[in-house]
């Protein structure tokens, strides 16, 4: 065996020689995944409509398997192979309901993603795939496609002296969106590929309303329903069955418990202008399966203060009792005796925390599951890159305060520091003791950035949420937030052999 | 009693470390509530925050830095042995555990209401500044409400410190004591932050040590929160209460 | 030389006070070398830079011919006792042992063995935070003798050690040297030393006083008829004692 291999030998003796760090470790385990499992087996999911109590619904399902939200009027023919569709769009309007300050009347307006165009959709189902060309309220044209693809097109709104001509065109397999201002020159905006058989036709949605506060209590938002209408002349229809009728289909309407429609769309045809009304959305559900992630993790943070506390009394214990001096007799190059203590209880503290991480996600989304949580999974691959990314998470602290102990020589003061600069700004996020762009900036700033390994949906430009570290949006991406833990931590333990290095022991 | 207690200011007073706590406490605390103020602007009025709260933020790090010191009032001692020192020098154990109460009150005290009035300081010079005008005057002393959340404030402070000195005597190493201090005043805040169940949820805040103590702080919204402000104070107190008397029994029984 | 400790004018200062002045002697396998001073003369300061826990200013220290640090495995070298105490007491003393072993890659049956030699047998199990002054003190010895080493340092290893155990350790001193072995034994039991040191090295203030062989100091001391170690080191450090109390009325 090597020199260094006898060391790491000799440092997991050590490790593994006192109960109290040995219990301390997996006790850490065994609070992350307790305190999850308590978390998602009190937390209930009780839906609604009305006052009757129904079984909460599923989200569709996009063509990437992501959760979805597929909800517009569409007014629609089919279409088997190659076409066309060419639409003037002349005014956009809507209706927000109970908006700030007051929320108290409806007032006329538009969200900023209220969407009306053209759409080729593969069939009625929620969650199909499409290709739609649209003007939006405050985005100007965009084309999208499989609800996470998006391009933009010429700004502005539309109105009567501005309308907007808009074009899709299917030639093969490839469908090509076109805008004009006058409908003789045309301006590509993009392309996408949708085969087979499908559903040419028009559309209109709007999301809710919503306002997010970052406020003093963890924050929230708030969303009320917003509906538009857009009205539509100059219709063009090519490549579709001759004389066919405009079929009419409010995708995505959910029903009321007496048989009505919940918010419905609607069209009215008069003298080939259509007036189509929509609330809703064509977009990736956002936020859904992040908190998930994040409550069935919730036990990490008390879980890593334990781990901090045996990784700093892994080193003050030695320094304060003298049996440093042992150990240096026994291996006299200082330097390779933290790293050697670095690889033992970084090895420990990683297969610790991604064990415990590795069983209480699937564990708690099982007691979700059960409490009426309907949100879909995370696929195996993503619970797996999360557990390695939380034992990484938990080794990086551990690190962090066998630096400082190390460095400080204090098991109080290495405690105290790891615990304010890794737990706290997490909390400070989560629980909401500051406002949202004070925890977002600590969130980039301290160790506690490796928390954004939690984060398993990404933000979209296209769809406005709230996305804020309590939802589970993160401002740096994981491997990001790691690397600034681990920044840290070499940096602690950097200074702490030089410390060791130049000192008298 | 003032033998002992005048035995314990020494030791504080000559303890390097515990001289550069207290300043730590009000820079951690005043710095904190400065990141808060600064991030919080509002776009037209009425931005859901509470002004004398979102001053005060810098509590919950301050804290920590209280239960350090709180922490190395005792748990310094019982790591190098001088805890034997001291009862032999005093017998009488429950004397000298009151003595480090009275000054580990004490200093946080003094230390708190620096901190505590520095915040509020910022937040008069920075909240009006920040859109925060329209209707939400700056945090100002005469205001009933916002005394209430100041006192209670260095209070919440004073009663953690105690807290934590129960916790310290018990559990002998310092490093731990602090460690499950922390733990058990940041679990149940997190536990039902993520919980989705509101009887429960407000339960659990109602009775926590954390989230009851920082009731005091609210000055608007009184009705959300869990418990009123002056019983929640009394909440910790009974906690701070019943961590002093697990210390008492144990320091009473234990060998040093 | 593969069994010597040599000291070659050490220097070191610790702040404004000076530890080591020039410090210079060797020590030669076969016998037990005495190592003695008044408190505050340099002894454990020159056993710590010998064994690289502290760095000189000057000069060099050499076991069996090379630096310590450069050692690689060096308790197979060198066996040391400077502080009992330093030992973690939530862990067994067999344990202790154990990972000392590891850092060698000696077999685990070596360290049964060595606790055997000391006396530790029965309690090899029992956390060293229990132990009495003495008992820590022969894990020490242990410990040292764990890689058998050809050289050992022992610094008052005869404290805390009750009569039976002295007796012990004289014999096992008297063992090590007769196999061979470099034994440096710093002690302020002078009674102990005069019997089984042959070669003996005073120190004061930060310089070697003397270095002679035994019965040569004791023929050069003053006093009438054969002179003890006592009488010989009060003679050599009375100028040399830093802290001197005062006597009682």
């Amino acid at each position: 065996m090597s020199d260094f291999g006898r060391l790491v030998r000799a440092e997991w003796t050590k490790f593994r020689t006192v109960r109290g760090w040995v219990l301390g470790t997996v006790a850490a385990a065994l609070v992350t995944v307790l305190l999850g499992l308590f978390v998602a087996s009190n937390s209930h999911s009780v839906c609604s409509k009305g006052t009757v109590d129904v079984e909460c619904p599923t989200s569709p399902v996009g063509p990437d398997g992501q959760p979805v939200r597929d909800k517009f009027y569409f007014v629609h023919q089919p279409l088997a192979g190659d076409g066309a569709i060419t639409v003037r769009v002349t005014s956009m309007t809507g209706l927000i309901t109970y908006p700030p300050p007051d929320h108290d009347e409806i007032v006329p307006g538009l969200v900023e993603w209220a969407k009306a165009g053209v759409i080729v959709k593969d069939g009625t189902a929620e969650g199909s795939r499409y290709v739609a060309l649209m003007v939006t309220a405050k985005h100007g044209v965009r084309m999208q496609h499989d609800f996470v693809h998006d391009t933009a097109g010429k700004p502005g709104a539309v109105s009567a002296d501005a309308p907007r001509w808009l074009r899709l065109t299917r030639v093969g397999d490839t469908l090509t969106g076109e805008e004009s201002a006058d409908g003789a020159s045309w301006t590509s905006v993009g392309t996408a590929q949708l085969a087979g058989t499908v559903e040419i036709g028009l559309f209109v949605t709007s999301p809710s309303d919503l306002t997010v506060h970052g406020g003093v209590g963890g924050g929230g938002f708030q969303a009320r329903l917003a509906k538009a209408t857009a009205t539509f002349d100059s219709v063009g229809l090519t490549g579709t069955a001759p004389g066919g009728d405009w079929l009419r289909d409010d995708i995505g309407v959910e029903p009321n418990p007496d048989g009505t429609l919940h918010h419905p769309g609607s069209v009215e045809e008069a003298g080939g202008v259509m007036t189509v009304s929509g609330n809703g959305d064509i977009a990736p559900l956002t936020g859904e399966s992040g908190p998930a992630i994040q409550l069935a993790l919730i036990g990490l943070v008390i879980g890593l203060i334990v781990v901090i506390v045996v990784a700093a009394l892994f080193i003050t214990t030695e320094l304060r009792r003298g049996v440093i001096g042992v150990t240096l007799l026994a291996s006299p190059r200082r330097g390779r005796v933290l790293a050697a203590k670095a690889v033992v209880l970084g090895a420990v503290t990683f297969v610790a925390g991604t064990a415990a991480a590795a069983l209480v996600i699937p564990l708690a989304w099982a007691a979700l599951r059960s409490n009426g949580f309907r949100q879909p999974g995370v696929p195996l691959p993503t619970i797996a890159r999360v557990a390695l990314e939380a034992g990484l998470l938990v080794a990086g602290a551990a690190l962090l305060a066998l630096g400082l102990g190390a460095l400080l020589r204090r098991g109080l003061a290495a405690v105290g520091i790891a615990v304010a600069v890794v737990v706290l700004p997490y909390l400070a996020a989560v629980v909401g003791g500051l406002p949202t762009a004070a925890s977002e900036w600590l969130l980039r700033l301290t160790p506690a950035a490796a928390f954004a390994i939690q984060q398993v949906t990404p933000e979209y430009a296209h769809v406005l949420a709230s996305y804020t570290p309590g939802s589970g949006y993160y401002p740096l991406p994981a491997w990001g937030g790691l690397a600034v833990m681990a920044g840290y931590a070499a940096l602690a333990l950097g200074l702490a052999s030089a410390r060791l290095r130049r000192s008298d022991a | 009693m003032n033998r002992v207690l005048h035995a314990e200011w020494t030791k504080v007073r000559t303890e390097p470390t515990a001289r550069w706590l207290l300043p730590t406490i009000v820079v951690a605390t005043v710095l904190v509530s400065l990141l808060a103020i600064a991030a919080a602007s509002c776009e037209g009025g009425g931005c859901g925050l509470d002004p004398v709260a979102l001053s005060l933020a810098g509590v919950q790090l301050g804290q920590a830095v209280v239960v350090m010191l709180a922490v190395l009032a005792i748990g310094g001692e019982q790591g190098t042995g001088l805890l034997r020192t001291t009862f032999t020098a005093a017998p009488r154990r429950m004397v000298v555990l009151a003595a480090k109460a009275v000054l580990t009150g004490g200093l946080t005290l003094a230390a708190g209401t620096v901190a505590v009035l520095g915040c509020v300081a910022a937040g008069r010079a920075i909240l009006p500044g920040n859109g925060n005008g329209n209707g939400n005057a700056a945090p100002s002393l005469a205001d009933g409400p916002t005394l209430r959340a100041v006192v209670g404030s260095v209070l919440y402070l004073v009663l953690i410190g105690l807290l934590a000195l129960g916790v310290a005597a018990a559990i002998r190493d310092s490093a731990a004591a602090m460690g499950a201090v922390l733990a058990l005043l940041y679990a149940v805040p997190l536990v039902a932050a993520a919980i989705n169940d509101p009887e429960l949820q407000r339960t659990l805040r109602r009775f926590a040590p954390m989230t009851a103590g920082l009731a005091v702080q609210a000055t608007t919204d009184l009705d959300d929160l869990p418990i009123g402000p002056w019983a929640g104070l009394a909440v910790l107190a009974a906690w701070s209460g019943a961590s002093l008397l697990l210390g008492a029994l144990l320091l009473h029984h234990r060998d040093p | 030389m593969a069994s010597s400790i040599e000291v070659s004018d050490l220097r070191k200062r610790y702040g404004r006070t000076v530890a080591l002045d020039g410090m210079s002697f060797t020590v030669r396998p076969g016998h037990v070398t005495g190592f003695v001073g008044p408190n505050g003369a340099g002894k454990s300061t020159t056993m710590r830079v010998v064994l690289g826990l502290a760095a000189p200013d000057g000069g060099t220290a050499l076991v069996g011919g090379v630096p310590y640090r450069t050692l690689r495995r060096p308790l197979t070298h060198v066996g040391a006792l400077l502080d009992a105490g330093a030992l973690q007491p939530s862990r067994s003393a067999r344990n202790h042992l154990l990972w000392l072993a590891h850092s060698q890659g000696l077999a685990t049956r070596r360290v049964d063995e060595v606790l055997e030699q000391a006396g530790l047998g029965e309690v090899r199990r029992r956390r060293a935070g229990g132990f009495s002054l003495g008992m820590r003190q022969q894990l020490g010895i242990a410990a040292a003798l764990l890689g058998d080493p050809p050289i050992l340092m022992l610094d008052e290893p005869f404290n805390g050690l009750d009569p039976e155990g002295i007796v012990w350790m004289r014999g096992l001193l008297g063992t090590l040297a007769a196999q061979d072995r470099a034994v440096l034994v710093s002690s302020h039991l002078m009674s102990e030393l005069q019997h089984i040191a042959a070669h003996v090295v005073i120190v004061g203030r930060g310089k070697v006083l003397a270095d002679t062989t035994m019965s040569e100091l004791l023929a050069a001391s003053p006093g009438e008829g054969a002179g003890s170690l006592e009488d010989a080191y009060f003679a050599l450090t009375r100028d040399a004692v830093e802290f001197r109390g005062e006597a009682a009325r």
